[in-house]
């Protein structure tokens, strides 16, 4: 087994939400109790609708924002109480590729000094040196040398996006989380850089979080699949198992709803009706009830818990039932 | 008679001799069906449909020989009349349901806005067929969301809304420009739903444009790919896409992630879609296509009859040998 470069253990992240001068304030659970790890060189895939707390994690894994609770370990080192000395050196391990490459860079900035700056702020080089790191990182990512100077503006939504992936990889950090990377591109350019980051996560032996609604790209690039609802793990477990066999009726559904190629008529599709609850006021028991086409009293009542059945661990009350 | 027959279109921003947003596409779309327009960005698939309606202003420059929808010519109408159809017997449901209803407005007036300027209603009547709507695009509590503003609706909510807004005439053609893209997948998969079940009902026409193959092969009939403003393969769906004949299609479906199936490397085409002025003189594929031959730089193609489909390729791919 190899090293293991991130922890999580029950991380949770609440929001205080105002609702009014004389009410009381409302917490939104938006991370409620999340744990996995990740090892080096894989890649764990984070999916669900919007509003699941996707973001809410990334957000959580790349310091942005402190978790509520919970226990985050960086390369084995804890990060909740770090000293902001400590922070500061665990960022360089983690970095982050958003999902707009059009807002992710700086438009007044030569691409160049955007990719210098990690190594500006972090190492001591020179700017020689840097100079060459950085000509060195383009040519990895498929930019011209000649690109060095140019502005964000000058370049394709595919090149852009090189670009963020190539300044995430600068400093060669040991966590990329990546949110929703390719959906804002072309299917022939999303193809070009989902390439892109499998070739760099086998050159530098990165553990990719890779957050996405697409369970098309998602099956592509995943190890190991995070199914979330409503802020709480539905499914998690390897790749294979989930999408040949998912015992959440939730991730069935979801798997369901996604489009094909290869359409079935035989295979009915599962219907799920309504929307994601109010995150305000979630529902009792499985947040998934009330959608659920097998939900029964129980469902209502208790909140399941995570436990593993069948290689994978599943938070619903009838999972058994669904092993075949 | 096709409802929609579109010949030798063309749409140029800038002057006469600008290069062509839209170059010479033909299309018709018959009564009752299900076309999907399939492309990537500045593939001028929205472009196409915007000219149709009469949406491109100036600087835009749109030319055919023809342009007709059910048996009106398009281009010849004053704006007064082109006003009657467009949302009435020709109405679209635009990609991002949050802007596309107006933030200052309740959802009821607004769907009662198009009955008032397309069928003459008024009062209780207006209100009672908004209602009628709203249920009918399966929106839960339709009696208070007549009164509800666009802002208290979630994206879901927003798109059934501007589908109520589109079929409120009881159009005989229905353009939806991509419009689930802004939505989740379950969302996604009831929006679907909801359209085709209108459209089986109506017996309207309906032309998707998207850039998801996946829901191309789910819900179409015919497809029509484009690339770089032209028409490349316009076919049958399962057959197009169990043997496309031009290249740009096969280098499309083989792009995506569900294709490669365990496999490392996802396949891509290289290079990206040529720009306003690096147009290559042949074939637009031709600096990009892996089958690519000397005639191809030289001569550009035109759409022909191949065995399953019409594609714009010298060297189609998938023909049996007569």
């Amino acid at each position: 087994m190899s090293e293991i470069v991130l922890t999580a253990r029950d991380l949770t992240r609440h929001y205080d939400v105002s609702q009014g001068l004389f009410k009381p304030h409302a917490t939104v659970r938006a991370l409620n109790g999340v744990s996995f790890e990740l090892e080096a060189g894989k890649t764990l895939a984070v999916v669900g609708e919007s509003g699941c707390g996707k973001s809410t994690l990334a957000r959580a894994l790349t310091l942005i924002e402190e978790p509520s609770s919970g226990s985050l370990k960086i390369a084995g080192q804890e990060v909740t109480g770090a000293t902001k000395d400590q922070r500061k050196q665990l960022r360089k391990d983690v970095q982050m590729v958003f999902q707009s490459p059009y807002a992710s860079l700086n438009p007044r900035q030569k691409i160049g000094d955007q990719l210098g700056e990690p190594l500006l702020i972090n190492t001591k080089l020179s700017a020689a040196e840097r100079r060459e790191k950085v000509q060195a990182m383009m040519k990895q990512v498929g930019l011209r040398p000649e690109h060095y100077q140019r502005y964000p503006h000058m370049f394709s939504g595919g090149q852009r996006q090189r670009i963020a992936l190539a300044r995430a990889m600068m400093l060669q950090p040991k966590v990329l989380v990546a949110d929703e990377p390719t959906s804002a591109l072309d299917v022939s350019i999303q193809a070009q850089v989902l390439n892109l980051f499998m070739d760099l996560q086998q050159e530098f032996n990165t553990g990719y979080v890779f957050i996405s609604h697409n369970l098309a790209v998602v099956r592509h690039v995943a190890d190991t699949v995070l199914v979330m609802y409503l802020g709480r793990p539905a499914e998690m477990g390897p790749k294979e198992e989930i999408y040949n066999r998912p015992l959440h009726p939730y991730t069935q559904a979801l798997l369901s709803a996604t489009p094909t190629i290869h359409p079935d008529p035989s295979k009915p599709k599962i219907k799920i009706v309504g929307e994601l609850p109010n995150p305000l006021n979630p529902p009792s028991g499985c947040a998934f009830h009330k959608r659920c086409p097998y939900a029964t009293e129980r469902c209502v009542a208790q909140v399941p818990e995570l436990r593993t059945v069948d290689n994978r661990q599943v938070a619903c009350h009838y999972a058994e039932q669904f092993v075949v | 008679m096709p409802l929609l027959e579109i010949n030798n279109l063309n749409v140029r921003f800038g002057d006469a001799t600008a290069t062509p947003v839209v170059d010479g596409l033909d299309l018709a779309v018959d009564k009752g069906e299900v076309l999907a327009i399939v492309g990537e960005s500045g593939s001028g698939k929205s472009v196409t449909m915007m000219a149709l309606m009469g949406l491109i202003d100036h600087p835009g420059i749109v030319t055919a020989d023809s342009l007709n929808f059910d048996g009106k010519d398009m281009l010849k109408l004053s704006s007064r009349q082109r006003r009657q159809i467009v949302g009435k017997d020709l109405s679209m449901v635009f990609q991002d349901p949050m802007t596309a209803l107006n933030p200052s407005y309740t959802v009821g007036f607004q769907i009662q806005e198009v009955l008032r300027a397309h069928l003459g209603m008024s009062g209780r009547a207006a209100r009672q067929r908004a209602l009628e709507l709203l249920k009918k695009v399966e929106i839960p509590g339709a009696e208070q969301r007549l009164d509800a503003y666009p802002h208290q609706l979630s994206g879901g909510m927003s798109q059934r809304v501007a589908i109520a807004m589109a079929i409120a005439g009881e159009p005989k053609l229905l353009i939806a420009d991509e419009p689930t893209t802004a939505l989740d997948v379950t969302i996604q998969a009831q929006i679907m739903d909801l359209l085709l079940a209108l459209q089986k009902e109506q017996d309207m026409a309906l032309v998707l444009i998207t850039h998801d193959l996946a829901v191309v092969a789910e819900t179409a009939q015919r497809v029509c790919v484009m690339y770089a403003g032209q028409a490349v393969e316009v076919g049958q769906v399962p057959g197009l896409f169990d043997v496309p004949a031009h290249p740009y299609s096969e280098a499309l479906l083989a792009a995506i992630p569900e294709h490669s199936m365990g496999a490392a490397r996802l396949s891509t085409l290289p290079g990206i879609v040529p720009g306003r002025y690096d147009r290559p003189s042949g074939c637009l594929l031709s600096p990009r296509c892996p089958y690519v031959q000397e005639k191809c730089r030289q001569q550009r193609p035109a759409l022909d009859p191949k065995t399953q489909s019409l594609a714009r390729c010298f060297f189609p791919l998938n023909q049996e040998v007569a």
